[in-house]
């Protein structure tokens, strides 16, 4: 997090983590077709390579809290091959939440595996506890065969502490809830750690609020 | 990380450190050649970045007059100072107008375009501020030097400061992406680095404590087999006088226990001289002796030591030297010791009736100690030696043993109840005291086919 007082300007990082081609940049292009026209910058991809990130995929969302506070997002892609590691690890610094992207299908379920470890691995690299990171996660593709079972999910996300959600990225299904509940944790950290409230009288709900009216949603996890 | 942009939030400070100021500067032209409009870009700090102007006839009119000149440099300086959240116009004494635009650039307000000074078309008169500028003004040359003022509608404005700002972000956007790209590259070559230095320098440190821990190992087998050494000398001396008879006649029963004694020690004996000859080998601190070799001679002493042994099991020792032998130098001692165990082990391996060859021929050596390095073929110069082959008629050693039979106490037969004893410590020595000399050693097997060692020593430099 950013703080920016003579400007009144707040900066968020959020962070798509995940394995390969596990949909972290079409959530992305989804949030950025979804969203109103002011709100959203343009979806900035840096290098790719047959379509694959190379460094990262950024999209700026601004938004103005009722304060008169700008409060900007910014969401950030990694690169998910494996022999990207120092990519990743650059692009994970000062991050203030994580929204991990799964792929649901159930040969992937090693792959999503490995990729947790690393981020997990990444984020005490960089000095910081996983445990402490602001985290949600995703299971993208949830429109293909051979996935794991909704029952599967429901009862593994029960046993977990961090919200899940299911979506299927392509057609932009599950993709804005999850960045709300995303900058719903993000959010609630930041304000357990910084007091944003007391010291600068921005409120949680009125500003989510805000996020869900450009974002154009209700408040619908699909858990 | 640079000042310019933090690549933590991959955000922009300024604007002219990401922005091609050429692009900049050829869209401004091309803008002002278009539609005869003056513009100018200022970064957030008032820097000018871009310019596209010429100066108005009604410009250069005022600027004759001392009042209209400070009145006028007093506007510019009101329209340059201006940093406005949204779009203002800001009127000049002429009737003309500067619209000024802020650039903002994902959320952030980074700088500002100014275009003007134009007429607005609404605008039919000329205005009662101008003609009041200054006692001297010419009415009718103020009229006619307006009337070259380009005139624009307050709409079309609009939406040419739309056009501009769309164009703008566009170019910033690209100018950040080339700058994030070049900026990744360079943090994630760095990174990369820092991560395998990092690796490197634990497995320095790991290669460290190893080579240390080897030391202790090698000082350790040396003060142990020292050690051993002294109190086994006496039993062998104290074993050897009971077998004379010294302490009093021994009965045949005794004799024999007490010879066993003595040779079992004799065999410690040996094993720890191996051991601490090997050490002194890993150790490179044995030093050679060079002397002329008469290699028929040394061939001829091994068979006549160890016919004995071999007639036991009446193996016979065959010699075979061809032709005449370059002239090398070498360790007598040590190319004696190497023979030996060789020929001992042939004859240790060779079946009831066997033959083992002892033979001795020149040979042209391959040159050189890196088989890969460049240009071998130019730079290795020939060199000839004597290659020493010691052949048995045993059960041989399988193919994937031949590279390991070298190491330290390797045994082919590894298992306690193995038929030939043995330290396993005596190819390793032979191996070391052949490169010592310059040479290699290598062996040549097939199973229930007998087993060739072949050695070879270079030829003494003329």
């Amino acid at each position: 997090m950013q703080l920016d007082f003579k400007a009144r300007e707040l900066t968020i990082k959020l962070v798509y983590y995940g394995p390969a081609l596990s949909g972290k940049t079409t959530n992305l292009q989804s949030i950025h077709q979804l969203v109103a026209g002011d709100v959203a910058g343009r979806l900035m991809t840096l290098e790719t390579k047959d379509d694959r990130t190379l460094f990262f995929d950024l999209l700026p969302l601004t938004l103005t809290s009722e304060k008169g506070l700008s409060v900007r997002l910014k969401l950030f892609t990694v690169p998910g091959q494996v022999i990207h590691n120092a990519t990743r690890r650059l692009v994970l610094q000062g991050a203030d939440g994580v929204a991990f992207i799964a792929d649901s299908q159930r040969s992937e379920t090693k792959s999503n595996a490995s990729s947790f470890v690393n981020l997990r691995q990444n984020l005490s690299e960089n000095g910081i506890d996983p445990a402490a990171m602001p985290l949600v996660i995703q299971f993208n593709k949830r429109d293909l065969d051979d996935i794991r079972t909704d029952e599967e999910i429901d009862a593994l996300a029960a046993r977990g502490k961090e919200p899940v959600f299911k979506a299927v990225a392509l057609r932009g299904v599950g993709v804005l809830e999850t960045l709300l509940g995303l900058m719903d944790v993000t959010w609630r950290h930041l304000e357990a750690s910084h007091q944003l409230e007391e010291k600068f009288g921005v409120r949680a709900d009125p500003l989510l609020a805000e996020l869900r009216h450009h974002l154009g949603v209700g408040r619908e996890a699909a858990r | 990380m640079s000042q310019a942009a933090d690549l933590t939030h991959a955000d922009v400070d300024r604007l002219e450190d990401i922005v091609d100021k050429s692009a900049l500067v050829e869209v401004c032209r091309s803008f002002f050649d278009l539609f005869s409009i003056p513009i100018r870009v200022f970064s957030r700090d008032g820097a000018l970045l871009a310019d596209a102007h010429e100066t108005r006839a009604i410009c250069t009119y005022v600027n004759t007059l001392p009042e209209g000149k400070l009145a006028c440099s007093a506007l510019v300086g009101e329209v340059k100072a201006r940093d406005p959240e949204g779009t203002v116009e800001h009127p000049c004494f002429t009737g003309a107008i500067y619209r000024v635009v802020p650039i903002r650039y994902q959320g952030r307000r980074l700088g500002r375009f100014v275009i003007g000074p134009y007429f607005p078309a609404e605008l039919r008169r000329v205005p009662g501020s101008l003609l009041v500028i200054d006692d001297a003004i010419d009415g009718e040359k103020a009229r006619l030097a307006l009337g070259e003022m380009p005139r624009v509608r307050a709409e079309t404005a609009e939406r040419l400061a739309d056009h501009l700002t769309r164009i703008l972000d566009l170019i910033i956007f690209s100018g950040h992406r080339s700058f994030l790209t070049s900026e990744m590259h360079v943090a994630s070559v760095r990174e990369s680095f820092r991560a395998l230095a990092e690796k490197n320098a634990a497995l320095q440190d790991a290669y460290d404590k190893l080579k240390e821990l080897d030391r202790l190992k090698s000082n350790f087998l040396a003060t142990v087999s020292h050690e051993l050494r002294t109190p086994l000398t006496s039993i062998i001396g104290y074993s050897d006088m009971l077998a004379t008879g010294i302490a009093g006649e021994l009965n045949e029963e005794q004799a024999e226990f007490v010879e066993t004694i003595r040779s079992k020690g004799d065999h410690l004996l040996a094993l720890i001289g191996s051991l601490l000859d090997l050490n002194k080998l890993e150790q490179g601190r044995v030093s050679l002796s060079l002397v002329h070799i008469d290699v028929p001679a040394l061939i001829d002493e091994v068979k006549k030591t160890l016919t004995p042994v071999a007639s036991k099991k009446a193996v016979r020792i065959e010699t075979r030297v061809e032709g005449p032998l370059p002239k090398i130098e070498a360790d007598p001692v040590r190319l004696r010791q190497v023979l030996f165990n060789l020929t001992e082990n042939a004859v240790k391996f060779s079946p009831r009736e066997g033959v083992v060859t002892l033979g001795a021929r020149g040979v042209e050596m391959a040159g050189g100690d890196d088989g890969d390095a460049m240009g071998l073929v130019l730079l290795a110069a020939p060199r000839s030696g004597i290659e020493l082959t010691v052949a048995d008629q045993g059960p041989g050693i399988p193919a994937d043993e031949h590279a390991k039979i070298f190491d330290a106490f390797y045994q082919v037969d590894g298992s306690s109840t193995r038929e030939h004893g043995g330290t396993g410590l005596g190819l390793s020595i032979v191996k070391r005291l052949v490169e010592a000399h310059g040479g290699e050693v290598w062996v040549e097997s097939e199973l229930g086919r007998g087993t060739a060692f072949r050695f070879t020593i270079p030829e003494v430099e003329p």
